[in-house]
């Protein structure tokens, strides 16, 4: 906390000594801030600790107690009873009104509505010049016109309301930095503050002193994960997942609260992890109790082969998802209703219009995703062919080097007119009959991370064989295009405004072939540092080796977070 | 006083007495931190404060300015959960 009295030093100088106190340690410095430029304004508006001047009438004999009994009985009735008085008394005695922003009169028993202006006339008539509001409990000043703050009544103001939220049951905080002139914390009933350490976590500080320093060159939550045979599809996954922002500042926080009976939590390991990760230690770690607890709740995903990253992505959300709980303390077992952070995170809708190509009616659902799965040029199902250049592509600053195909041709094909051919027609409500229809697919709602896998691996019946066409993609990715709502617009003719837009933050690529391969991953440090992670080596990396990399899942964040 | 407006004082006393008065407070302010709309009158303050200048701007400046705004910009789901409180909470208490 910091005081500023105020020092003279000879006549015509005004300086300021701040006086530091370490919450933590108690240790004080006093410093002379004689380089502080004062404005000649500030001075004349920094508020006299005695309100004004017109409150001397009212500081007279017992006016602290009748001040504290205003206090209790009409603004912050902790009781039954003192509630019940309010309820009964508190209206208006001109109109008889509870609302209009009700004042009470400092000097008598007076109720009037300040939006009427009641409480005026009585303040006219009579000569008391103070009024109280009965919502926040400020003290206004009739002759002043302007709500004042003195520096006695605001002491019993913040008492008695501390001592009726007590009675409510209410947490008032103990350290209250954002007290100005006003002694009074917000509104009634305000819960936020800005943090201060409690007693308990100040001894925690004392007691463990080791600090460590958040600088832009410092390589905290950069660690090796060591390969336990063939074990790099776990790997690469982890070191994506421990750099997604939400995910990283969720886990340190420690806002898991664990009601599993076993030791078998994913999520408590995960926590664990982000405990390894940003440690600061530099060893690489090594990853056994989570690679057992996947076997254990991934049977598929068990045994010493090769696995796909992209599979065990999915089966890791799902284990998490499956593990959390959801802010109700529920289960969250119901894919609809859940809020757990995995779902806040990752879970976004899949728009799916079918058109009946007779009566054009049109039937939507709406389906959940954690990833949007792309098909790529080269595959057996035939890419549409879009003509590099066209419409939209040059929208991500994609390269276009001798034709490449770009991630927002992907989803450009992803999210195109399918026409379901006539093997395929479906019962038309609108037709009460089978008939042709084409289907489009569109993003109803974005996850704030967006994992984007490239299907480089071909299993059909025939074939079994990787594609290593080269997918440009951008740092910044504009998914505005793809939005259900942009489509809507489209049709309106209204110009779609870029509100979607999301920032890559780890790439994960498989380097060789189907039968043996490597997982690597680029994560993002900070606002631009790359690393990549092999197993337990890394390296540093250039955006330029990470755009130029051939892409297998592409992690995208979300650039603005919005409201609900 | 109009009959309208005498029901509404009967109601204000019982919720009141109750303390459910303070407990719809608390939810009705957590709902309207949610959606934004605290952080978009709070802007809005800032822009009047910053016109009248920091001197001369009054409470009184603020409330007028405010009041209409924030009154609209109440989401209806908001007001829809608030009313739906009320309702069952008089008919779980009605005599």
């Amino acid at each position: 906390g910091t005081s500023f009295p105020l020092v003279s030093r000879g006549m015509n100088e005004v300086g300021l000594a701040a006086k530091l106190t370490c919450v933590i340690c108690s240790r004080t410095r006093t410093v002379h801030v004689s380089s502080l430029k004062i404005r000649k304004t500030n001075v004349v508006s920094v508020m006299s600790p005695a309100g004004c001047p017109h409150v001397n009438g009212f500081k007279v004999d017992n006016w602290k107690q009748n001040l504290r009994v205003i206090y209790q009985c009409f603004v912050w009735s902790g009781s039954a009873e003192t509630r019940k008085r309010k309820a009964k008394s508190c209206i208006c005695h001109m109109c008889g009104a509870h609302l209009n922003r009700l004042h009470s009169c400092l000097s008598c028993v007076f109720f009037g509505c300040f939006t009427k202006k009641h409480i005026h006339e009585h303040a006219k008539n009579k000569r008391h010049n103070l009024a109280i509001d009965l919502l926040y409990g400020g003290i206004y000043c009739f002759v002043c016109q302007d709500y004042i703050y003195d520096k006695d009544m605001e002491q019993i103001a913040k008492e008695e309301q501390r001592k009726a939220w007590k009675l409510q049951g209410r947490f008032f905080p103990l350290f209250n930095p954002s007290v100005g002139p006003s002694g009074l914390h917000h509104s009634v009933g305000e819960k936020y503050s800005t943090w201060e350490p409690t007693k308990r976590e100040l001894e925690l500080l004392r007691h463990n002193p080791k600090r460590r320093k958040i600088t832009t060159n410092c390589t905290i939550g950069l660690r090796g994960l060591i390969n336990l045979g063939n074990t790099c599809f776990m790997n690469c996954i982890v070191q994506a997942l421990t750099h997604t922002p939400l995910l990283r500042d969720f886990f340190l926080s420690d806002r898991h609260k664990c009601e599993m009976q076993s030791n078998s939590c994913l999520v408590c390991e995960m926590s664990q992890l982000f405990q390894e990760f940003y440690s600061g230690h530099r060893s690489p770690h090594i990853p056994f109790r989570l690679l057992h607890l996947v076997w254990t709740h991934a049977r598929h995903l068990a045994g010493y082969e090769q696995q796909d990253a992209h599979e065990f992505l999915i089966a890791a959300l799902d284990v998490l998802h499956r593990h959390c709980k959801d802010d109700n303390g529920k289960k969250a077992n119901n894919p609809n209703n859940c809020n757990c952070i995995i779902d806040q995170i990752f879970t976004g809708g899949l728009q799916s219009d079918v058109t009946c190509q007779v009566c054009h009616g049109v039937s939507t659902t709406i389906d959940p995703f954690w990833d949007i799965s792309l098909d790529l040029p080269g595959s057996s199902t035939p890419f549409w062919p879009l003509s590099p250049g066209g419409d939209g592509s040059t929208l991500n600053g994609e390269s276009h080097l001798s034709g490449a195909t770009t991630l927002t041709d992907c989803l450009r094909r992803f999210t195109r007119p399918e026409h379901l051919g006539s093997s395929a027609k479906i019962k038309c409500s609108g037709c009460h009959s089978y008939q042709e229809s084409t289907k489009q697919l569109t993003m109803k709602k974005l996850p704030i991370v967006a994992c984007f896998h490239l299907k480089r691996f071909e299993h059909s019946a025939k074939l079994r064989r990787k594609i290593p066409t080269y997918v440009s993609f951008p740092l910044e990715l504009d998914m505005t295009p793809f939005m259900a709502s942009s489509k809507e617009s489209r049709m309106n003719g209204q110009y779609q405004q870029s509100v979607d837009v999301y920032s890559l933050f780890a790439v994960v690529n498989h380097q060789g072939t189907l039968e043996s391969g490597h997982y690597t991953t680029f994560i993002r440090q900070h606002k631009d540092q790359w690393f990549k992670c092999d197993d337990a080596v890394i390296t540093k990396a250039s955006i330029k080796d990470v755009l130029d990399s051939e892409g297998y899942l592409l992690f995208y964040h979300k650039q603005f977070l919005e409201y609900e | 006083m109009s009959k309208d407006s005498k029901m509404r004082a009967t109601i204000n006393q019982k919720l009141t007495e109750m303390g459910e008065r303070e407990r719809l407070k608390e939810l009705l302010r957590a709902k309207l931190t949610e959606c934004g709309w605290r952080d978009q009158l709070k802007a809005h303050c800032k822009d009047v404060i910053k016109e009248k200048g920091l001197e001369h701007v009054t409470v009184e400046d603020l409330v007028v300015e405010i009041t209409p705004k924030g009154r609209v910009l109440v989401p209806d789901s908001v007001k829809k959960e608030l009313l739906q409180r009320i309702r069952a909470f008089l008919a779980q208490h009605a005599t």
